[in-house]
Order: C-alpha cells, then structure tokens, then sequence
C-alpha cells in the first residue's frame, strides 16, 4: 500500500489537520499567535481536559460514556488539598485521590457490565451523587495555594524544555496508554467490545469483566486528574469541574473517537482536546468579540466533528450493515 | 393488553385522584399560608429568619451567614441558612417558594439573578413577608419588592476605588484590562463606573485596546478566568494591569501572574484569606473588599427593625445595627461605607478572619 | 387441583413510576406540612412545566434512539429572542412567535447536522448546545430584559382562577395529550418505535427513518421554544444566562419515566409521570429540610433505582418463569411414569 494511502487511512488524520489549520491560520492572522508563550499556554491549558480525555477514551471506545469524571476530578481535586493540609505526605493523598476514582469507577463498572445498566444513565446517576457528596463535604471551604503539596505547586509552575511538567505527564500517560491499548489483549478486547457487543460475548470476551476494569481505570485517571487540577489553578473549590464531562467528550470525538465505539485512540483524544484548546485561544487572538466566542467555538466543534466523520467515512472502506452512529 | 391498560388508567386515575384530594383539602387554606400577621406582634414570638445566599458552597457567602447568624444569636431570633447549590435566578426562586411555604417572618437574600427572583419575591412579599436584600440586589425597578437592599458602598466608589489601586501599582500610566464575569448585575454597575472615572483621573492610562468594551474580558469560573488572562496577554502583551472586580477572578489572575512570571499587576476585589499568599510574596500588592460578615449582620437589624415597625425603607430613614446608624439613600438602599483595602501589612490579621 | 396463583402483576417500569407519583405525593404530604398547600402545590407544577413539555418531545426522540443535549440552550435562545425583539419594539405577541420559529429553526438545524450529515447525535448536540448559548450571548450581551408586559408575567405567574393550577399546566396537558395519542394510537408512534427498535429494518420496511428523525428534532426545538416562552414570562426575563443545565434534568425525567435510552422503549405516561413525581419528591424532601446537595444525591440515587429496578425484576420474572417451566416438566415426568 502506498504512503499516501496507508496516511489517509490513518484514523487521527483529520483531527491533526484541523489543528494544523486552525494553527497556522491564527497565526497567519496574527503572528503574535506563533509566540511561544501562546503554546505554552495551549499545553498549559490542556493539561485537565487531555488527561480525563484518555481515560474516556478507554470507556467510549466500548460504546459506553462516563459522565461522572468532572464530579470526579472537582472531588479528589479538593480532596487533595484538603488532606495534605491535614498533614498527610503527597503519595498519601495522591493514593487517596486514585482510591476514590477507581471506586467510583468500580461502581460505574459493575453496574454498567454486570448488571448490564445503560452507562449515560448510571453515569450520570453517578455524576449527581458524587457531585452532592462533594458539596456537603467542601462546605464552600475553597482550598488555596498554601494548601496545595509543594510537588504539585512546582509541577505547575515548571517546564522540561519549555513544555509545563502538567503536558509531559499528559504525553507520559497517553504513551504508557497508547502501548496498553494497541499491544494488551485486555485492551484490544475493548474495541471488540464496542464494534459488536453480542458478538464478542460469544468469541470468549469476559466482556463484563474487561468493561468494569476499562471504567475503573476512568475513574482511577480522573481521581489522579485532580492532581493535575490542583496544580494548574493552585485552588480548588466545591465549583471545580462543574461541566468538564461534557467538554471531555467533545475533545474524544472531535480527536477520532466514535461515539458508536470501537475505534480511535488516546493520541486521537489528546490531539482532539489540544485542537479544542487551540480553537479557544484562537479566538481570544483574533480579536473576536468577547459574546460572540461562545457561539464561534461552538461552531467550530460542529465542522471539527463534521470533518472527522466526512475524512473517517471517506477514507474506510463501508461495510454491508453502514457506519450508523 | 385491554387488561394492563385499564390497570394503567386505574392508576394513573388515582394518581390524579390522590393529587387532586390533596390539593383539594387544603385549597381552603388562603393563597400562601399566613404568616404572622404583618403588623400585629404577639408576645415573645421568636422570628424565623431565612438567609439566601446566591449559592450556598460558596466561601464568601459563609463568611455572609457568619455575620447574619451574629445578628440574630443577639436579636433572639432563629435564623436557618438555605439556598441553591448552583447560582442561577431559577434554582433560588425554588428556596424563596420554601420560604414562603414554611411560613419564615424575614427572607435575607443576596440575588442571584436581579431579575429572574424578582415575581418569586413579590409573592413573598404579598404573603407579609419582610424582604431585605444584602450583597447583590434585584433591578432598580423591582425595588418594591424589598423593604431595603444593604450594599457594600456606592457601586461608583467601588467602581473608581479599583481604579486607584490599580493607579498606584502601574503608576498612574499604562494600558488597562478587566476580568469579570458577564451578566451580573453588581459588577456591570461597577464597571460602568470605572470608564470614566479611568478617562477622567488618569490621563496617562488608557483601557487596552482604546475602550472599555475592548478591555473587558467575561469569564464565569476560574478555569475561564485563567484563559481570560490567556487572552489578555495574547491580545494586549503590554497591557500594564488587570482589574478583576471579583474574587474568583482575581485569585485566578494571581495565579497565572505567579505560573508566567508576567510583568502584569494585577487588582481587584479579593477574599484576604485567598489572597493571602500572593500578597506575602508580592505577587499582588493590594486588593480591597468590605466584610461580607457586616453585609449579613446590618441586613439582619435591618429586616428586623422593618418587622417591628420602626422602620419602613424610606429614603433618609436610619436604623440601628450593633453600634453603628445607617442611613437609607435613593432607590432604597443603605451603604456601609468604604470599601476595605489588604496589603502586606493587614493582610496577616485579615485572613484569618474571612 | 387448586393452583394457588399469585396474580401475576406484569410490572413494567412505566406503571412503576405512575405508582411512585401516587407515593411520592403520600411521602412528601407526610414529610413535611407545608407540601400540600395549594401554594405549595401550584409551584411544583409551575416548575417542573417547562421540563414536561421539553421532555414530551425528547422522550419521542430518545425512543427513536437520538437524542439532543441542546434543548436548554433553544429554549434560553428563544427566551433571549423574544426579550431582544420586544426590547426593539416589536409587540410582545409577534416577539412571542418569534422566539417559537426560532426554536423550530435550531430543531431543524440540528436534525440536518444529525439526518443529512449524518453526524453523530450526542456530539452535535454537545457542540449545539455551546453553538446556540452562544447566540444568547451574541444577542443580549450582559444586558438581560427584564421590563416585559405585566399581563404576560401574570400569566407565567398566577393560576387558573379557583385551581391551584397555574395556566401554563393548559400547554403541558394539551401537548401532553396529544403526544400520549401519536405515541400509542397512529402510524407515526409505532414508527418512532420501530426507528428506535431497529433503523435498518425500519428503513428497508419502508419507513421514511431521516425524514421522521428531522421531524423528531424539529419537535424537540418546537417544544423547546414553548418551554423557553414559558421560563421568560415565569422569571420576568430574558437573560443568556438562563435554563442553564437543564437538559440534564429533561434526560433524567426522561429516564426516569421508563424510556430506554437504547432507544424503543418508553410511555408518554410514565415520562410525565416521572416528571411530576421527581419534581414532588424534591419539594416535599426541600420542605423537610434536605438540603440542596442531599436533593442532588436524591436524584442520582433514584435514576440509578429507575434503571436497576426494571432490571431486578426482569431477572425475578425470568427465575419464576424458569422455576415454573421446571415444575411442569417434573409434572409431567411424574405423570408419565405414574401411567
């Protein structure tokens, strides 16, 4: 198969020329965009959205959704603070913040694939508790940057080779991810999973199995993910990650991953939610006016998941049944 | 198929049935259940009090209820502390219905939409509840709705108090920014104060971009206010300072000062326990707010005078409240004075405070 | 042989709900004292109204297996329409029809991205609802409307004379009733149905699946619309900010009432029922002093039941019909072997 071919096949293609695009043209409007200030806040930025973005990723591609993680990350985000306030070491409370993901994440898991519950409900059951429990909890205390752990203070405030610390972890994880999703059979069942769920039950998937594992690992990334919020903003407060689940979603499909499942890849989710985060700031750099931004990202979304499904339509071959979303 | 749906009918009927029968029962009662009476005062009745905030998790408002419950810890009066978790006119409007239903004598409310609360409040207000205001205030022409509404200070001398702090930081010469959140109604009014006083005073400093409009930045929580700072220095990198007239928008402010070692000065109106670090280390030298503890400790004495008759809201009434007399102005509305400024050296005995 | 039968209460969720009405009301009367006022009882309806009538056109769009997160935002779009236009001047009336045809224009919008593009459903939605918030924005700027005519706000505000029922509960019975008898009697409903059930089947049937779906998602902007003339003239105003999250709380009822978000599955009853009863629970549980996080968890835990207890008993009706197959078969052997 040639180059050109093997490239056009290549799932995450769209999404890298949007960003491409959307890129250059700012810039091409207005240098001040190519400044490199501007990227490190585009991967300063990022950092939140990007991490929740691959643990979604783990569960969307099994045709799932999880739209507990913004309640989730607002949570341990707190909770991280709050507790090494009290005095507890960073690793403590950076195992705590893992432990309540993952649990909520195990709940979401059983429910979602043992007793076979649809996932945009329980999630969003799930998204209401966890939200209602963080509240009572915070009391409307707002953690400041006194009680945040110095490592995460300097993890935010730094950068290797001119890139913040909060991006590199992004990469490091999407890698580890990546290797996961494309080399584990655990993981390749996921996408088995989400092209054709009876199916896979049949060849000898332990489906329930793999789906509780994929949405404890979410919500084990989304708890570590508060860590990486907490040292972005240096606070946190009972308003933290309010409505994040629904920009994380956006980020995946925008980057490649199919909301019908079985395809894409976290480096698809990254790049879709880097291209989200580069259309934010391209509009503050082109000057347009402030009430008029809400309305041109949104539109932007709408030809960024148009262009992912014309390029991914175009360029697979159509199988007899039809890609129906 | 027939069976199950006459066993559906059957219980959608008694579904209605038993709405019905319930609302029926009680259609005897007046509109909204009577609370006691305006006017009459019975003896050692303790008054109920209902304290509102805009969003109850939210640090400044517990700071608010602190000083309301002071109040009415010496005025002998229950005071419950309910309200929305999210800030929105809709979601509040659902607690001054409770207020209403469960009979309280005094609603104290911040608004959290000057305009969505505001048919929510004249029901309360036709029920013989005793409204005041405190903190954020309906639309002037809603004022009716409330006996009083006590604010921080003349919303133009919060306004141009900014511009001065921010005059003193860059030196009275530069271009300026703002971040604030967009629709609300408080900092809107401050704002407008702020062009002209800025164009007037400072002949030296502008407002980035040539305009008011082109140097106000809108964002709602801190992760847009981050990005706003973002914005600002995209699109103004020589922009001398950045007023953020909110504490949300300030914190955020210093912080992203402090992660991009920007040259910016940054001010505003800042919560001194938030603020505390960035004023130690310098990142931020000054910023100012009133005690949100006053504002619900004077709303309190206030609603309660209104309750026993003393006093009625007029313009150029006074009442009492502690030690200190405050006076009503046009539009119904009584100030607590200037607004409080921290620096490094109060900021240590202010944070620990609110 | 006497057979002792225990009557079998064929239960699905949809009556399930309708009962939980029945008992939400005995609950929230017990709870608290001040629920069943007719003050108290005429501003639940007033408040969940614009979420019944929104989630009478979702349910249609849920069964046939789509859905629209963008419904809060046409129905802030519309509110903010009709306070620009009458703040221009246009008469309140004409405004009003506006803001409907605007709710009709972003329904079709979305039902295009969705049925000719072929975009998937959650994701335009997500990217619609930003899209048409947006134009709020454009449209007000920071300065709501709040000076709109005093028989229009009575209206959003008062009852019926002599009910407790305020007047918009006229819109939400008549679109009510008229989706109940297009669900379940007409062509259209058993269509929607077999949409949801199966697309491809329903297209190959004959089944005209795009231009019903467009339809669908022009009905959900319509009502969406209706919600939003009803939220401006409850609230007095028109501001970009408003109904924000709603959609959520539409999704949930939706749920709640028994639709399956897979799509085929679902009653006009029980959406309604769901609706009136979630809205009842959290007045009689807010009168008794939960507070406003305690209704969140409330809420969450009672969607997790909506969808778990449908599940228990379905597998309880499996175990049984298992059990009694087992026993005629070991009747049946006995039989046998007795002759």
């Amino acid at each position: 198969m040639s180059i050109l071919r093997r490239a056009t096949r290549f799932r995450e293609l769209p999404v890298l020329l949007g960003l491409v695009v959307v890129y250059l043209g700012t810039g091409f409007l207005n240098p001040i965009f190519f400044s490199v200030s501007i990227l490190n806040d585009i991967f300063f930025g990022v950092a939140i959205v990007a991490t929740l973005a691959i643990a979604q990723t783990f569960v969307i591609v099994m045709r799932h959704i999880d739209l507990s993680v913004g309640s989730v990350v607002g949570l341990t985000s707190f909770l991280i603070g709050d507790l090494s306030s009290r005095g507890f070491s960073l690793l403590a409370v950076l195992f705590a913040a893992l432990l309540v993901g993952a649990t909520v994440g195990a709940v979401n898991g059983f429910l979602v694939g043992y007793l076979g519950l649809p996932s945009l409900v329980v999630t969003l059951a799930t998204l209401y508790i966890v939200r209602g429990i963080f509240n009572e909890v915070g009391k409307g205390q707002t953690i400041v940057e006194s009680m945040v752990p110095k490592e995460l203070n300097w993890l935010g405030l730094n950068r290797l080779f001119g890139i913040s610390y909060l991006f590199v972890i992004v990469v490091v994880l999407m890698l580890i991810a990546g290797v996961l999703m494309q080399r584990t059979r655990a993981a390749r069942d996921l996408y088995a999973i989400g092209s054709n769920p009876s199916a896979a039950g049949l060849v000898g998937i332990p489906v329930k199995l793999r789906v509780l594992a994929a949405f404890t690992a979410t919500g084990a990334i989304s708890g570590l993910a508060g860590a990486v919020m907490l040292a972005r903003f240096n606070s946190s407060s009972t308003q933290s990650g309010l409505g994040l689940e629904l920009l994380v979603v956006a980020a995946c499909v925008v980057g490649g991953v199919s909301i019908a499942g079985g395809t894409g890849s976290v480096f698809g989710a990254v790049t879709g939610a880097v291209l989200l985060q580069t259309i934010l700031m391209a509009i503050g750099a082109l000057g347009i006016p402030q009430f008029w931004q809400l309305a041109v990202n949104g539109s932007l979304i709408i030809a960024a998941i148009g262009l992912d499904r014309y390029l991914s339509t175009r360029l697979r071959s159509t199988n007899i049944m039809g890609a129906s979303s | 198929m027939k069976k199950r749906n006459s066993i559906l009918a059957a219980a959608v009927t008694g579904a209605f049935l038993a709405f019905g029968l319930v609302g029926c029962a009680t259609t005897d009662e007046a509109e909204a259940p009577a609370t006691s009476a305006a006017g009459t005062t019975e003896t050692a009745e303790v008054l109920k009090i209902a304290i509102v905030p805009k969003a109850i998790n939210i640090g400044y408002f517990t700071g608010w209820n602190e000083g309301a419950q002071e109040a009415c810890a010496e005025l002998g009066a229950t005071c419950d502390y309910i309200g929305p978790n999210e800030i929105t006119g809709a979601a509040q409007t659902e607690f001054i219905n409770q207020v209403i239903q469960q009979g309280y004598d005094i609603l104290v409310i911040s608004a959290a939409d000057q305009n969505a609360i505001v048919p929510a409040l004249e029901k309360a207000r036709d029920a013989g509840i005793i409204i005041v205001t405190s903190d954020a205030d309906v639309a002037a022409e809603a004022a009716s709705s409330r006996v009083v509404s006590i604010l921080p200070s003349e919303q133009d001398d919060i306004g141009t108090a900014q511009v001065d702090w921010m005059a003193e930081a860059i030196g009275s010469a530069g271009s300026v920014a703002i971040i604030t959140p967009a629709n609300a109604a408080n900092q809107t009014a401050w704002i407008e104060a702020m062009g002209p006083y800025l164009d007037a005073q400072y002949p030296n400093m502008e407002w980035a971009g040539g305009s008011l409009e082109s140097a106000t930045f809108y964002a709602n929580d801190p992760t847009e206010s981050a990005e706003a700072f973002s914005s600002i220095l995209a699109q103004y990198p020589d922009v001398a300072g950045i007023i953020s007239p909110t504490t949300v928008g300030v914190l955020a402010a210093a912080v992203e000062k402090k992660a991009k070692a920007a040259a910016v000065k940054v001010t505003g109106l800042g919560l001194p326990s938030e603020m505390a670090p960035y004023i130690e280390d310098g990142t931020v030298e000054k910023v100012g707010l009133w005690n949100p503890l006053d504002l619900g400790y004077v709303a309190v004495y206030a609603a309660v005078a209104a309750k026993n008759g003393t006093f009625a809201g007029a313009t150029g009434e006074t009442f009492q409240a502690g030690d200190k007399t405050y006076t009503v102005v046009d539009g119904g509305i009584a100030y607590l004075g200037e607004p409080f400024t921290f620096t490094k050296d109060n900021i240590a005995e202010f944070k620990l405070i609110y | 042989m006497t057979k002792l039968t225990i009557p079998k209460v064929v239960f699905s969720w949809d009556k399930g709900v309708v009962l939980f009405l029945v008992l939400s009301i005995f609950i929230g009367s017990y709870a608290s004292e001040y629920f069943a006022t007719a003050s108290n009882l005429s501003f639940v309806i007033a408040s969940i109204a614009e979420i019944a009538i929104i989630a009478i056109a979702m349910a249609y769009l849920i069964i046939s297996g789509e859905i629209d997160l963008s419904v809060a935002s046409i129905m802030a779009l519309t509110s903010a329409s009709i306070g620009y236009a009458f703040q221009e001047g246009v008469p309140f009336e004409i405004a009003v029809v506006l803001g409907l045809l605007v709710g009709l224009l972003a329904g079709l919008f979305n039902g295009v991205l969705v049925t000719i593009f072929g975009l998937p459903s959650l994701a335009v939605t997500i990217a619609t609802l930003a899209l048409f918030r947006g134009l709020c924005w454009v449209i007000l700027e920071n300065k709501p409307v709040n000076q709109l005519p005093r028989e229009w706000i009575d209206l959003g505000n008062k009852n019926i004379p002599g009910t407790f029922f305020p007047w918009a509960t006229i819109l939400v019975v008549l679109f009510a009733g008229i989706a109940w008898f297009v669900l379940h009697h007409t062509k259209l409903g058993r269509w929607v149905f077999a949409i949801g059930t199966n697309p491809v089947a329903s297209r190959f049937s004959g089944i005209p699946v795009n231009r019903v779906k467009l339809g669908l998602f022009v009905f959900t902007g319509f009502m969406s619309a209706v919600a939003g003339v009803i939220y401006t003239l409850r609230f007095a105003s028109a501001s970009p900010d408003g109904g924000a999250g709603y959609e959520l709380s539409v999704i949930a009822a939706v749920l709640f009432g028994g639709v399956a978000i897979a799509g085929g599955v679902g009653t006009m009853w029980g959406v309604l029922a769901a609706v009136l009863s979630l809205g009842v629970i959290k007045s009689g549980l807010q009168l008794a002093g939960f507070s406003a996080n305690a209704l969140l968890v409330v809420s969450g835990g009672l969607l997790l039941i909506s969808v778990i207890l449908p599940r228990v008993t379905e597998f309880v009706r499996i175990q049984r019909s298992k059990a009694s197959t087992i026993k005629r078969t070991q009747q049946k052997e006995k039989e046998r072997v007795q002759k």
